[in-house]
């Protein structure tokens, strides 16, 4: 893993984390295709990104 | 204690076209919250802090009509029931009760809009207020839940469909006009089944729905109506979906489509997603994202404006319209400490 990518929490792959990313960016790992959440920028730290849900109304 | 505000204006009960005693209320309690405020040419509550030639602004869209019902309201176990507590005063009251807390950046001025008649079709206030701005970014008034961030709506479209034929003797064997409509519908459940094949997701698919089906007769002539509604997915336009269904109608019928909404979906990635994602996390929560298969002003505004847009309030939408509509006084504080960090770090 370089110093500018983040291991994915799920699969453990390498994910590239861009050079300008911001603070609740959403990455993609391209090889397990789960959405991870960059919730910091110093330390770099990233989370599941949301669920994402259905619902009724409005 | 509850907000002043919230219960003050799910007091003023507010039908669709019987507003104006809550917005007259909204726009008196901006007035002493340090916000420019007044009612609109249509009748919306507008409210605005910060400068009005700020080169940046955030529209924070809700709407103060409901639909009709009166509850009593009460406050039980930190519970507000009321009608529109959830759908969808709290989330205009959360905007308003956090523009006011809030510190507004330079650069920058916060609209908070108490939109008319968006429980019925014609979405007066935000069809006034689309054409009058052009903001950065957007959030509509509507329940997500406090952790929660609506990212798109379905579009939606209405069919009135009526035939009418010479009475003929039941013992001939030419189809009813009864039964000449209830083909139309099965060809139409058929043709969204076909379309819908690989969509799994409920917001990919399109929803028919047979609303009404009525045949009568003067003695001389039989007639079939049918009112059929349809939830669309973003990859199916209104006027796209009317021309496939209208094949299936016999040439001697009437089609007429109305309520016609395009869907909309946000993107994820933008300044307002972000901005929404850390004011969640900052307190304490873990967000998620939802799409909701009903409309909302979203789809009124959204592609107009193009800018980032998502849906945000306090409240279970699953108690929209419902007798039982109440809202969680502590998920609507818990909304206001999210908007609020939220317009302080734009």
């Amino acid at each position: 893993m370089s110093n500018n990518n983040v291991e994915c929490l799920e699969c453990g792959a390498d994910v590239r984390v861009p050079g300008n990313v911001m603070q609740g960016e959403i990455l993609k790992c391209g090889d397990c295709g789960i959405e991870l959440e960059v919730t910091e920028l110093n330390p770099l730290t990233i989370d599941l990104a949301p669920m994402e849900m259905e619902d009724w109304g409005e | 204690m509850p907000s002043e505000l919230l219960v003050e204006l799910v007091s003023r009960y507010s039908p669709s076209r019987h507003e104006t005693p809550a917005v007259e209320y909204l726009v008196a309690w901006m007035q002493g919250h340090d916000f420019e405020a007044h009612i609109d040419e249509v009748g919306n509550a507008f409210g605005r802090r910060g400068p009005a030639n700020a080169p940046h602004t955030l529209m924070l869209l809700g709407h103060i009509d409901t639909v009709p019902g009166e509850i009593p309201v009460r406050v039980e176990d930190g519970l507000l029931y009321g009608r529109g507590s959830v759908d969808a005063k709290g989330s205009l009251c959360a905007f308003a009760d956090a523009t006011a807390l809030a510190i507004i950046p330079d650069g920058w001025q916060v609209i908070v809009v108490g939109a008319v008649e968006e429980e019925v079709a014609t979405s007066k206030g935000a069809h006034h207020i689309r054409d009058q701005f052009c903001p950065d970014l957007c959030i509509i008034g509507e329940p997500s839940g406090a952790d929660r961030i609506t990212l798109g709506y379905k579009g939606r479209l209405l069919v009135d469909f009526s035939l009418t034929r010479p009475l003929a003797h039941t013992a001939r064997p030419e189809p009813s006009v009864g039964a000449l409509g209830a083909a139309f519908w099965y060809e139409i459940l058929g043709w969204c089944a076909a379309q819908n094949e690989g969509h799994t997701a409920h917001f990919d698919q399109i929803m028919p729905h047979l609303r009404s089906i009525n045949t009568e007769s003067d003695g001389f002539h039989d007639t079939v109506r049918l009112t059929v509604g349809f939830r669309l997915p973003p990859h199916h336009t209104p006027t796209s979906v009317f021309a496939e269904i209208s094949r299936f109608a016999p040439s001697d019928a009437t089609l007429q489509p109305s309520s016609m909404e395009q869907a909309y979906q946000g993107d994820k990635n933008n300044a307002l997603v972000r901005g929404m994602l850390s004011a969640i996390r900052g307190q304490g929560a873990r967000p998620a994202f939802v799409s909701k298969t009903g409309t909302s002003d979203m789809n009124v505004v959204g592609a107009q404006w193009n800018c980032p847009i998502v849906a945000y309030g306090p409240g279970d939408s699953n108690l929209d319209h419902t007798p039982n509509e109440h809202l969680p006084l502590a998920e609507y504080d818990k909304a206001v400490a999210v908007l609020r960090y939220l317009i302080e770090r734009l």
